[in-house]
Formats: structure tokens, sequence, C-alpha cells
């Protein structure tokens, strides 16, 4: 299969026989299933490639006024995210770093407006994962010293933690009973974190899935 | 042997588990452990000791010595006493020379006179047998054999939560679980047992439906809790800042975060030092406990028990209760307050013989068994028959994770025995740890620790509890006898004697630091838990001090030994590859890491060696085109009216007068003057710059700035994009002819001349173009979002084929350079390197206002140079061994220098490098000696650089 550009970060680690691809103009592809047995992984313990979206950055300490300027709703406070009421979602990064992730049309204003004073661009090239199953929560001990249950009991939150020795982000999505982990780290670790995640959710059950999947 | 059923028993009597030791086979039930289902087959010994390779049996039967240890295949040091049986383990003894029965190595028992107390110090002060020795000890010391071929088991670490953490899920640990759990908060238990329940579950003073009722009850209301988790055959092995706690349970171990930590450990049973205490059939009466209640084994049939305690008529009515016959009671104490145990002794019609000890313990044959005691009190000596002696004298804390946690511990007289005296905040104890031995009071004691444990946490009031004070000192002050035969150990993992404590606080080790590394006491692989109080009181004795004045020695994780398998377990390696890692996977990249990157060596070719392939790719660059994926290098952006500003403070040269559109070469120095860091500077905008540094410098750098950002308060910001741009250097004379396929960018040198930065659309994606010269040829860096760097790695390559373009690694791009003279930071600078030193004047600009390090360099350029780096190359003709990266310069028989780079180059057809060489020897044309490894030298001279391109002719527009 030829692939337009962009691509995914892991894109080559996703290239296995059985996989199903998704493309759409000017996103990376994604998987939609990993292989027939992604049903089985996902009640157990599914890892899912998320990086396709669109998504920018924006920090400075002008970007608030600037995305509000933009007309955009913003998180009050910091390490937490609102979702977009027509879809994707903002997360507040610190006091002054916002990122902008799955809503095309907030994508392309933000990065074709051009910056105010105070405003510093950041193009985000995430590697995203999407984590979810009955096991989930032993894969992310195994991974990461954060007692994840905060997350559920406040899914507003957004955490900015190490897993794996790679520094990620993450939000809870879901529901508490069926909790799915957001995590984006850089790209260029996208990689290792993805054999680990996966090379784990193996030993545990799971595996890698597709996002249609994904609860 | 085997009892009938034993109510509470820890056996599955429907499933039998067949296994072998010692080359025979063997049948015990599931819920055996190693030791008693060997027991319960009569197998007599199941070890030899460490050093006389004495024979043993169970001691203490909760491996709290190494009596019993065992080789299972490639797993060396199994802990038979508390190792689950499992069905067809081979099974062998460790330390045996020619099998456990007959082990060769016995013979060391007769020799022992000659292997005092630090003999191995002594043997080996003489420097000329030392080898002698070394072999000696080698073959004759160690346990278990490890197996080099044991594959890596990437064994599960975990992390864990809790509010509170119970340590030990006795009667104590049991209540404070429920009383933390019952005030709210979240509760995990640890047992290092298979069950909970301790010693309630096998202290039972015969059959009593109170102790019974005091057994079970606890445990049966912390299973029901759903606010407590107990976790059994898990063992805290270390405690931690901030209530870090590591168990290991299976082949996981779990780092434990935890509010609070109630240390409910109970404590060690202390043996009895008296000769041959050591035979098979002496042992601990817990020991002979446990065997009884949870494995149903009967230990012996005739039983001395010897004791200092209530524990001990307890332990007699346990054995009397499954059919041992209690030949007598000794009691160290000439009077006791008669207690409800001995009364019912003493009413079973067990003579009972106050003021009484053993003097001696008599073998059976080969030493392999015990038939009688000599035995002494009150002005007589007497011997018993017997085929198994009990010892209960006393007792010592497993205080070890108390120490661990900061703990201060004192001697508390009244029991003879170490108590927390200070407790760490979040950190509480109860039980035989904290003093409390009476089975009631460590309830209640639990409930007390639990409680507060909870409110320390954040749950409810700490409730106030009484503890009833200890009416009888559990433990004796001085249960050893002396013989002029010895014998008598102290320390059963490392067959020390009484006299062996003796002789060394003789040679002057009276300290008890001292003496533990002198003798090895607790250096066995039960860390002291069966010796140290023993050696401690002797060690006091001996000085004429008390316990508390002699004092412990210092415990540290780990608690017990931990597998080297959970040790090793599995470790997270962070690496980073790039966007065109499969790429370079594709063409046959040889990796190598740099710094947290894999970054392709070389590209292997077939039929062609490693050497061949860095060749061929430096002169594909120097005569058509190269390409190399740079994208490990730092991509910084910093942006605002004060970004000029910002680089001007940080980096040596100046960056206010860069125009827009151009890029500057940028050397970083820290506080000291010394060159850390290297990269180069473009400029977007006025206010904005884009901006490298080293592959191993990115994270650090952006931290730094972000720092100093912060602290000068500049109207500025600092982005870091290192990992959002792929970038690639496409260089050498044919790379514009190959760019201008894919760009409508103007690239002639008056357009887009040397050191100009451009943006543009290449192969359809948009891009930041660079015109640098770093491997020494026209070229290009293209930096793209890391989301199309493949795409633009193919277009680059497909539209290569008509320039013979040729991937090219970092070894390759390191030869390049270094024929054109350029440093590589890190690797032709260290530690201590200035830009004088490294001919980097050129580019500091000491009149600016301000930059990190001028104030140092300003007294460095002052002072005269100690060293400077320069070029030299081999005679042409030279063809011997060629001298390696950090090989010394020598000049006059001193060290004057070293080198720092040298390569071949098939340009130039002779070798070049680089060295750092005293001042005086840094004339072009000076002849300097480069000594090898194997000291021969090499003769090479100091040449001008860059020995490639000297006038810089490759970036300027043919004529």
């Amino acid at each position: 299969m030829k692939f337009p550009s962009p691509l995914s970060p892991i894109h080559d680690a996703l290239l296995t026989g059985a996989a199903v691809w998704n493309s759409a103009d000017s996103l990376p592809p994604s998987v939609s299933q990993f292989d027939a047995s992604d049903p089985q992984k996902a009640a157990l313990l599914g890892v899912a490639d998320h990086s396709h979206l669109p998504r920018a950055g924006v920090k400075g300490p002008g970007a608030t006024g600037w995305l509000a300027e933009l007309g955009l709703s913003l998180p009050s406070r910091s390490n937490s995210w609102l979702p977009f009421p027509d879809g994707g979602l903002i997360g507040r990064l610190g006091n002054t770093e916002y990122l902008i992730e799955g809503n095309a049309a907030r994508v392309a204003q933000i990065m074709q407006t051009p910056r105010a004073p105070g405003v510093y661009p950041v193009l985000r090239q995430d590697a995203v994962f999407a984590l979810c199953g009955s096991r989930v929560n032993e894969l992310l001990l195994q991974t990461c010293n954060v007692d994840f249950r905060c997350l559920v009991a406040d899914p507003t939150q957004l955490l900015l933690t190490s897993m794996a020795g790679v520094s990620v982000l993450v939000l809870v999505a879901g529901n508490k009973i069926h909790p799915v982990y957001r995590l984006w780290c850089d790209g260029t670790y996208g990689l290792y974190l993805w054999e680990t995640l996966t090379g784990i959710a193996e030993e545990l059950g799971g595996g890698g899935i597709g996002l249609d999947a994904l609860p | 042997m085997r009892l009938p059923p034993v109510p509470g028993e820890w056996l599955d009597r429907s499933v039998d588990v067949s296994f072998s030791f010692e080359g025979k086979t063997y049948r015990g039930h599931a819920g055996d452990t190693i030791s008693s289902a060997l027991l319960a087959a009569d197998a007599g010994i199941l070890g030899r000791s460490f050093k006389y390779h004495r024979p043993r049996s169970v001691l203490s039967m909760a491996n709290h010595d190494v009596n019993a240890v065992c080789q299972w295949g490639d797993r060396p040091n199994v802990r038979a006493d508390v190792t689950r049986l499992q069905a067809g383990m081979d099974l062998a003894a460790v330390n045996t020379f020619g099998g456990l029965k007959s082990d060769k190595a016995s013979v060391l028992g007769s020799l022992s006179r000659f292997l005092p107390v630090g003999f191995y110090y002594k043997s080996f002060h003489t420097k000329r047998l030392f080898p002698m020795w070394e072999r000696l000890f080698r073959t004759l010391t160690g346990l278990g054999k490890v197996s080099f071929n044991t594959p890596h088991i990437r064994t599960a670490k975990r992390y864990g939560f809790c509010d509170v953490l119970v340590i030990g899920a006795g009667p104590s640990g049991l209540a404070a679980a429920l009383a933390a759990a019952e005030q709210g908060a979240e509760v995990v238990v640890v047992d290092e047992n298979a069950r909970a329940g301790g010693s309630g579950g096998y202290v039972r003073g015969g059959f009593g439906p109170q102790a019974e009722q005091l057994a079970d009850d606890p445990l049966t209301r912390v299973l029901a809790h759903p606010g407590v988790r107990l976790m059994t055959e898990t063992y805290a092995a270390g405690y931690y800042a901030d209530h870090w706690v590591a168990l290991v349970g299976g082949d996981v171990l779990t780092k434990m975060r935890t509010k609070s930590v109630v240390v409910a450990s109970g404590a060690y049973e202390q043996p009895a030092v008296f000769r041959n205490n050591d035979l098979p059939g002496i042992m601990l009466a817990s020991a002979a406990q446990r065997l009884i209640y949870r494995y149903a084994v009967r230990p012996m049939q005739q039983a001395v028990v010897l004791t200092a305690n209530q524990d001990g008529y307890r332990a007699a009515l346990d054995l009397a209760a499954h059919g041992v016959e209690i030949v007598a009671v000794l009691d160290l104490r000439l009077s006791s307050t008669a207690s409800e145990p001995e009364l019912a002794v003493k009413a079973r019609g067990i003579p009972v013989l106050p003021g009484h000890h053993i003097v001696e313990a008599l073998p059976g044959a080969n030493g392999k068994s015990v038939v009688g005691a000599i035995v002494a009190g009150r002005g007589k000596m007497r011997t018993l028959a017997c085929d198994g002696i009990l010892m209960s004298i006393g007792w010592a804390p497993a205080a070890n994770l108390l120490y661990q946690a900061g703990t201060r511990m004192r001697y508390e007289q009244s029991l003879e025995q170490f108590v927390p005296d200070t407790l760490p905040p979040g950190v509480f104890a109860c039980g035989r740890v904290n003093g409390v031995h009476t089975l009631s009071a460590r309830r209640l004691d639990g409930q007390r620790a639990g409680s507060a444990a909870a409110a320390h946490a954040g749950f409810g009031d700490a409730r106030v509890i009484t503890v009833p004070a200890e009416m009888e000192c559990p433990t004796h002050p001085w249960p050893i006898v002396a013989h002029p035969k010895g014998k008598n150990f102290v320390d059963f993992d490392e067959d020390l004697q009484l006299k062996d404590f003796e002789n060394a606080v003789q040679e002057g080790f009276d300290n008890i630091e001292l003496l533990k590394r002198f003798s090895t006491v607790g250096m066995g692989p039960s860390q002291g838990k069966h010796s140290n109080m023993n050696a401690l009181r002797i060690l006091a004795r001996l000085t004429g001090r008390e316990p508390q004045q002699v004092g412990t020695t210092t415990a540290r994780p780990f608690f017990h030994p931990v597998p080297m398998s959970l040790l090793g377990g599995r470790g997270f390696s962070p690496e980073r590859r790039t966007p065109l890692h499969a790429r370079h996977e594709a063409l046959g990249a040889q990796w190598m890491m740099a710094s947290v990157w894999q970054r392709p060596e070389h590209y292997r070719l077939t039929d062609k060696d490693r050497q061949q392939c860095i060749r061929e790719e430096a002169m594909a660059v120097r005569q058509n085109v190269g390409l190399i994926d740079v994208g490990t290098l730092g991509k910084l952006e910093v942006i605002g009216p004060q970004a000029a500003e910002l680089l001007e403070r940080v980096y040596i040269s100046k960056y206010a007068n860069l125009k827009v559109g151009m890029t500057r070469y940028a050397v970083m120095c820290d506080e000291s003057g010394v060159v850390i860091d290297d990269g180069v500077v473009g400029r977007l905008a006025e206010d904005h710059f884009y901006f490298t540094t080293t592959t191993s410098g990115a994270a650090t750098i952006y931290r730094e700035l972000s720092r100093l950002n912060t602290m000068w308060r500049l109207d500025c910001g600092i982005v870091n994009h290192t990992g959002a741009f792929a970038a690639v250097n496409l260089a050498g004379p044919k790379s514009r002819a190959l760019l201008s396929r894919l760009t409508s960018l103007d690239l002639s040198a008056t357009a887009f001349p040397y050191l100009a930065l451009r943006e543009g659309v290449v192969a359809g994606i948009p891009a930041r173009l660079m015109r640098v010269g770093f491997v020494g040829e026209w070229g290009y860096e293209i930096h793209v979002p890391a989301n199309q760097g493949a795409t633009l790695w193919d277009a680059l390559m497909a539209a290569g084929k008509a320039f013979a373009l040729r991937p090219f690694g970092v070894e390759a791009q390191r030869l390049l350079r270094l024929e054109k003279g350029h440093i590589i930071i890190g690797q032709d600078t260290d530690g201590l390197t200035n830009p004088f030193d490294v001919g980097l004047e050129w580019a500091l600009k000491m009149d600016k206002p301000f930059f990190v390090g001028q104030r140092s360099l300003h007294v460095i350029g002052r002072q005269p140079r100690k060293q400077k780096l320069v070029g030299f190359v081999l005679d042409a003709q030279f063809n011997g061994s060629a001298p390696q990266e950090c090989h010394l310069v020598i000049d006059c028989g001193e060290i004057a220098g070293r080198v720092t780079s040298i390569a071949w180059s098939p340009t130039l057809g002779c070798h070049i490098g680089l060295a750092f060489v005293r001042p005086e020897l840094a004339e072009t044309g000076t002849a300097i000696a480069i000594r090898l490894t194997d000291r021969s030298t090499v003769s090479a001279t100091v040449a001008r650089t860059p020995f490639y391109d000297p006038d810089n002719l490759k970036q300027k527009e043919p004529a």
C-alpha cells in the first residue's frame, strides 16, 4: 500500500499484514483494525495508535488571551483539559501552554492565524496512544509511578509524568468502569514506547489494536 | 514423619507432589515446602555448613538460617524452608563435594583449629601466596552455582499504592490492618508466608480452643474486609525514603508507595549457644511448631526442651500433644513466675529442671543426628537421651525495616531486647518487634498502631489504647555456654563459634562494625537474623559494656536475599528513533547509540567490510552527493523582542547583528569558560531564531536556556522542536543539482549563499534549509515536520539516483569533518576545554557586554596556555598499527597530550588526526610521538587544519 504523507511516528510498527487502514486527506493514515482478535484484546488490554489526529500547540504569556480571542473556551486551571463541543479537545499543559487536538478546523485556525506578541507556536508531532481494557491498570502500574485512580476520580485532570522512562501527558476518557487512557509523548520516543507498552500488554493477554476496537 | 491431619495444616493431602533431592525421589503434598517434605520423609540431613561442611538440618524452618539451601537446575540458593514444593523439582544441596551424605570437604571440620577467625585476611597478607589462596577459597566457598547460560528473565516490576501498609500478618499485624481499615484507610498487608496468621497459627500450647479462636478470628475478618488487600508469599525487602517499600513476591517486585507503614514483622527466635548446637535434630522451638501445625510433621520422637520463657513451655505442650515424648524441660532461669503453660507442662508430668543448661549435645553416627544432651544445673551434670532438642531462649526483633526507615532503637533491660525509641513520622511498630510478646497484648498493640497509622494517612483519629506491660522477660540475657572443645556455634551461616569472637576481640576488633567485618558474623545470606543478637551479647560481655553501648550494625536493604532475576528484571532504557529509522533499516544500517538516539553508524554492503563501507560513503560525498539523517540534532526556537539578547548572553559570538535569512556557528560555554555545546543559529525574522545543538546536548541546553530565561525575565520564549522536525544533510558537489529537482527555490550562490537560511518547499513539503559545510562540501541541511520526514527522504533518494546519491552514516561524517578540521564537542573537547584550547578565539567576542563564561574567559585569556588542539598527520607510507583516540602524546618521557580524533583519509591518502599537545609542540611541522597500547610509539607531524579544502573553495561558485 502506498501512503501519502504525513505518517504516524510509529507508522512502520503498524505495517502488519492483517492491519486495516483508514486514510483521510492531509491526515496520517490510521489503523482501524489491527487483526481479528482486536475485540478480545481490547476487552483485556488494548493499545491503539491515536497519532493521526490533527494537533497544534501554542505557548507564551500571550497564549491564553490569543486563544480566547480566537473564540476557544479554555480550561481554567493548569493540567486540565476540556472537550470542544464540536469534537476534539484543548489541554492546558501549564499556566501558559496549550495543546489543541482532534478538531481540524480549530487546528487549522490556530496554525494559520499570525502569532501575536507573547505567543509562540509549538509544532506538535506527538505519538499518541489509547489504552483500554480490564487490565489496563496493571500496565500502568508496571510502567509509571503515578496512581492513575486519581485521574478516574477527576477526569478533567491532565497529568504530566514519566512512563517507562519517557515524558508523557495522560488523560482519561471513557467512564469509571471502562476508562480509556490517552497519552502523548514526543514522536521520536513513539516507537520505543509502543514496543514497550504492547510488549507488556501481550504478556498480560492483550496487545496492539485498531481504533475501531476502542470502547 | 508425617502426622495424621492437623487442624489448620497448610497441606492439600489430595495432591501428591513428586520430586527428587540428591538423586533420590521423594513424595510430598501440595502445600509442603522442600524442607517439610524432606523431614516428613525422614530424609535426614538437608545441607552442609558453609565452612566446615558439617551436616545440617532444620534450624528455624523460616529461612532465618541457610542450613537448607538447594540448587534447582540453574537456580542457585533456593530457600528450602520456605519454597513451595513443585512437581518435578530436581534438587541438590549446595556447597558439597561428592554429595550431601559423603561430603569430602567435611574433613575441614577436623582442621578447624588451623582456620581461626580472620584466616581469610591473614592468608592474603603474603603476596606470593595470594593467587594460591584465592584459587583455593574460590573453589571451597560459595553456595549455589551460577549458570552463565541462564536466560534473561524479564520479570515484571510494578508500582503499588495504598494508604497503610502493614508488614507482617501475625496477630498484631492483622489487628493493625483491621483497625486501619475500619477507620476508612485502604490497607495492604504483606506476609512472607504462604498463609496469614503468623505465630498465632502455630504457637498454640496444645489444642486450646482459646488459642484457636485467637489465631483465626482476626484473619477471617481481615479476609472479609473490603478495605484490606492481603499479599501472602510476599516480603518487604527494603524501606526507602518517603514510605517506598520494596515488596518481593513470586516473580514480581512491587514498589509500594504508602502514606504510612505499620511494621509488625515480629521477632526471630534465637538459638542457644552450646557445644554441637548445630546437630540435625536441634532446632528452634518455633521451627518444631511450624513443622507440626503447618506441615503436619513430627520433628522428633524424644525431645529435650531448653527454655527461658513461656514460649518454651508452650512448645513442649505442642510437641507432647502430637506424640513427642518430652524428656525434660530445662529452664535457664533459676525461678520463674508460674505461668499457665508452665503449670500445664508440670500437670502433664513432664520433668521441669529450673536453673539448668545444656553443656553439650551428643552426636550420633558421623554427626548426622543428635542422640542425647549433657545438661548441668544446681551443681549436677547428667546425660539425657533424646533425638531432638528444642531451643526457646528468647527473641531478637525483626527490626531491619525500622532501622532502614531511620528509627532510633533502645535496649530495654526488662525485655532484654532492642525496641523502637523514636519512630520516624508515618512509621509505626507493633507486636514482638515493639517489645510486646503476650498474645492478647500484641493484638491490642496492633490496634493502637493501625489506628495511629490510619490517622496519619488522614483517616480518623488515633485511638488511645493502653497496652499492658509484659509480666516476664521473654529473652535470656546470656544463653551461651562455653566449652573447651568449641563447636558451640553463634553464626550457623558462617560457622562461627564462641571462641572466634573471643579471638577477634583479643586481636582488637572490639567494635561491632569491626567485629562483623573481621569475623564475618551476620554477613551470610541470613544477614544475622539468628546470630547478630548473640554476637552483640558476647561482645558486650567481653568488653564490659551494656548491649545499648555496643549498639547494632547498620541494617541495609535487602532484608532477605532477593533473586537476581527480580533485580535484573525488566528495565526501561528509553531510546529515540528519528522518523527515518525504518528507511535506514531497509538500507542495511549498522546502528550505534548516540546519546539516547539510534543512529546509523554506516550502511552495510554485501562483501564489503566496515572500513570499506565508511570510506566509500565518504568518497561519495566528496565526489558526488551524500545524504545523512541529522534529525538527532537539538532543534530549538527562540521567539520574541529579546530573542537576540538571549542568544547574545548564552553564546560566545554575536547574534544581534545576524541578518535575517543567515546562520552563524554558535559555541556555548559554562560559567567556568568550558566549552559545553555548539550548533548553528539561524535568523528567521527579527524576533525569531531557529538554532541547533549537539545531539547529546538538546535536552540539557533547552533546560538551561529555559532556566536562564526565567531568571533574566527576557521578553522571549523558547520552544524545543527537537523531536518535531526531521532533518537531513544533503552534501556533495552534486547536492545543488539534485535539490533543484525538488524545489523551486533559487539555489544560486547569490540567492542562497553559504551560511544562508531559507524557508521553502521541498518535494511538496514546507521546509527550512540551511547552507552548511560541516563535512566540507556544498550542502544543505533540510528540516521538515517529522511526520513528513520519510516522504522527504524518499523523494531525495529517488531524485538522487541520477546523481549516484549515497546515504552516509555517523562514521563517514566523522571522517569528513575531520578532513575539514571541524571539532566535535565531547570528542575533541572534554570537561576542562576552553575556546582558546581548541582554536575558537575567532568566535569569541569578548567585547560583548556579557555572556555566560565571559568573566572566566577573561581570566583564562590572560594565563599561559596549557594545551592546544592541533592537527597531525602520519607519514603517507605508514602501514603499521595506527594510534587510536585517547592514545598519549609523549615528549621527553612525559605525557604531553593525547589524540582526540584519528582516521585514515581516503581523500588525502594518509592518517590524519587531532590531538591536544603542549603549546611548545603545537607549531606546524613539529614531530610528535604517540604511544600505542602496546607501548610502542608512532611518529606524527603537526599539521595545519583544515586538511581538506583549506581555502573553503568548495563553498564558492566555481569561477
